[in-house]
């Protein structure tokens, strides 16, 4: 009884954002659910013609192949970028810091349809390659989706160097620069301190970042050719014909997967944890 | 515990009705949705600002491009319509209807001496624009001494070589094909009908498939297409190419093949001010004065009668409803649409990944 009372006057603060993402959140995800089975009586029927029509199949196998290069790329490119900004002094930190915030102050929108401009026939890229003999006609690079890839990197990256850069500003250089007297390599002294350190870090980065992509529509739909389609780009589509129920079970399915993907992911993240006990 | 709400929602009811009708009391007001941009800022200066002069009905415009269904339907299912009037397009206006998403016209008070043609009237909606969706090409860009006259020339990538583009959607495109493939128009939904004809119109839609660099998804982003030169030759609609030649783009407009739309004004199911808005419906509709105006800077013109009248032939002759431009288009058929349109949907998908 005791024990309660004192646990509830330590939690009331997390009340507030719990009641708000019960009310907004979990209750309209629910509602989602129950739309994709109940349209209006009990219904298979729309996940019977995910599971066979080819379209939906491919499109989410598609979505998930993205996503997951996405992540990586994101995080390849991400993970030193933010190891470095976290070992500036505090100010010109903060000044980095604040660079990578101001990107995410322009909407997705914004930020895909500048590419546009970057890879057009008549754009920035095409010009220099012309201008420099590389080619002799403008080559197609708008409409494919390599620019959907580059654009997706380009918008969630700031989000992957945040989140690890939390993790890692944690890690004392003391230990980087013993590794080094201690006669490591800076390879060596990165990957056998750096890394493990800062690996739960960059998992949650990537997680969140394979998570987004995972939704992404504004991006695929400005920047792909046909087919540059992504499972978010069939929600909106069926939204728009006010198929409210094949568009609840797409997104259901599309939540789904995202779920077993992430719980995957932790799974194949405990097994190497395990192994790499053993051999240590 | 619910007896306690239901007072609650009691009292905030009547202290709702009384508050609204002190503001009806002090200025009436209709909410209209429809689209944002030029066509906004039009409807603005020559219909809405006049007609809250001369009634002092105030007119609020509400911007509603992207998924304006949707958001009706939220709304009506909420028991909440906060518009009292919308544009309804020619592919919303059978959903609409199918779901009971508007609410009927009552002609004796829009229309009460008949004066606009049956095709304008229409049970939930009346036409306010026609507009055409067709082929729009760059004329710097076509080889020298010829011209695209038809989708047949669009199909020939030979004689007319460069990029395409082409909506996302198999509404019109399905058409399109099947023009190019030699159906005459009037017989173009007859064939579209049959499994042999959708087979044959995707047939025809594999040939220039690798032609097309985009299916764009917006009418804004059709103008891009052509005005970047990512396409040369591509679908759009009319009302954007005047634009586009102001801009110095050097476009024509391809009249031959081209799809006529009818676009409506309606009153959402539940709207809260109905008589208001169905007397701005009839200002909209049936003045041809405004309309001539409104005509002149948009080339979307409605069925007001003698709206013709003392237009010049520039401005005429730049209209989907222009006799010799309407004689060779094919009326777009917005029933068949909503009738077939899940499962042509699914296959254009299917298609468009392959």
């Amino acid at each position: 009884m005791m024990k309660s009372f004192a646990d509830w006057r330590e939690t009331w603060l997390v009340w507030p954002a719990l009641l708000l993402l019960a009310l907004f959140f979990i209750w309209p995800t629910l509602d989602v659910a129950r739309a994709s089975f109940f349209d209006p009586d009990f219904t298979l029927e729309h996940f019977e013609r995910i599971f066979t029509r080819s379209v939906y199949v491919t499109v989410l196998l598609r979505t998930l192949l993205v996503a997951l290069e996405v992540a990586v790329l994101c995080t390849l490119i991400g993970f030193p970028a933010a190891w470095i900004i976290s070992r500036q002094p505090r100010k010109r930190q903060m000044m980095l810091l604040f660079a990578l915030f101001l990107t995410m102050w322009m909407s997705v929108l914004i930020r895909s349809f500048a590419w546009v401009v970057v890879f057009g026939r008549e754009g920035f890229v095409n010009g220099l390659l012309l201008a420099l003999g590389l080619v002799s006609e403008p080559q197609q690079m708008l409409y494919t989706s390599s620019a959907v890839l580059v654009a997706m990197v380009q918008v969630l990256l700031p989000i992957q160097i945040i989140t690890c850069m939390g993790a890692m500003t944690e890690i004392d250089s003391a230990l980087v620069r013993a590794a080094r007297v201690l006669g490591a390599s800076p390879v060596q002294a990165f990957s056998r301190v750096v890394l493990p350190l800062s690996m739960d870090g960059l998992l949650t980065a990537f997680s969140i970042v394979f998570m987004m992509a995972m939704g992404f529509f504004i991006t695929p739909a400005l920047l792909g050719g046909r087919t540059d389609m992504l499972l978010a780009n069939l929600i909106e589509q069926q939204v728009g014909q006010l198929k409210w129920g094949f568009a609840a079970a797409l997104a259901l399915v599309l939540l789904v997967t995202t779920l077993l993907a992430l719980a995957l992911g932790r799974g194949l993240q405990g097994i190497a944890r395990l192994l790499s006990r053993r051999t240590a | 515990m619910i007896h306690r709400r239901k007072l609650l929602s009691a009292a905030g009811l009547t202290w709702l009705a009384t508050t609204s009708k002190l503001i009806h009391a002090q200025q009436r007001k209709i909410v209209v949705s429809g689209s944002g941009g030029v066509v906004a800022d039009a409807n603005k200066a020559i219909y809405y600002e006049p007609y809250t002069k001369a009634t002092g009905v105030a007119v609020e415009h509400v911007a509603s491009e992207q998924q304006r269904m949707a958001q009706l339907e939220a709304m009506v299912r909420a028991g909440r319509t906060t518009w009292d009037a919308m544009e309804i397009s020619a592919s919303d206006y059978p959903l609409g209807m199918k779901k009971g998403l508007f609410e009927k016209i009552d002609y004796a008070k829009v229309d009460p001496k008949n004066t606009l043609p049956a095709m304008a009237r229409q049970p939930y909606g009346v036409a306010v624009a026609a507009y055409s969706e067709l082929l729009v090409v760059r004329k710097d860009k076509m080889p020298a001494g010829k011209v695209i006259k038809s989708w047949a020339d669009f199909w020939d990538v030979k004689t007319f070589p460069g990029p395409r583009s082409l909506s996302a959607r198999p509404q019109s495109n399905l058409e399109f094909a099947l023009i190019s493939d030699g159906v005459s128009a009037s017989k173009v939904y007859e064939v579209l009908s049959t499994k042999e004809g959708q087979d044959r119109a995707f047939r025809k839609l594999d040939l220039i498939k690798p032609h097309v660099a985009k299916f764009w998804k917006s009418g804004a982003e059709s103008v891009q297409l052509l005005s970047s030169g990512e396409a040369v030759f591509g679908t759009t609609f009319n009302g954007r190419v005047g634009a586009m030649q102001k801009a110095g783009t050097p476009v024509e407009i391809v009249w031959n093949g081209g799809a006529l739309h009818l676009s409506y004004i309606g009153i959402p199911k539940g709207a809260g001010n109905i008589a208001d808005a169905l007397d701005f419906i009839r200002y909209r509709t049936t003045d041809p004065v405004p309309m001539r105006e409104y005509t002149a800077k948009l080339p979307y013109p409605g069925f007001a009668p003698g709206l013709a009248d003392g237009m010049t032939v520039a401005v005429a002759s730049q209209l989907p409803t222009y006799p010799a431009n309407t004689i060779v288009q094919f009326a777009a058929d917005a029933v068949f649409w909503s009738d077939n349109l899940d499962k042509l949907q699914e296959r254009w998908n299917e298609w468009m990944l392959k």
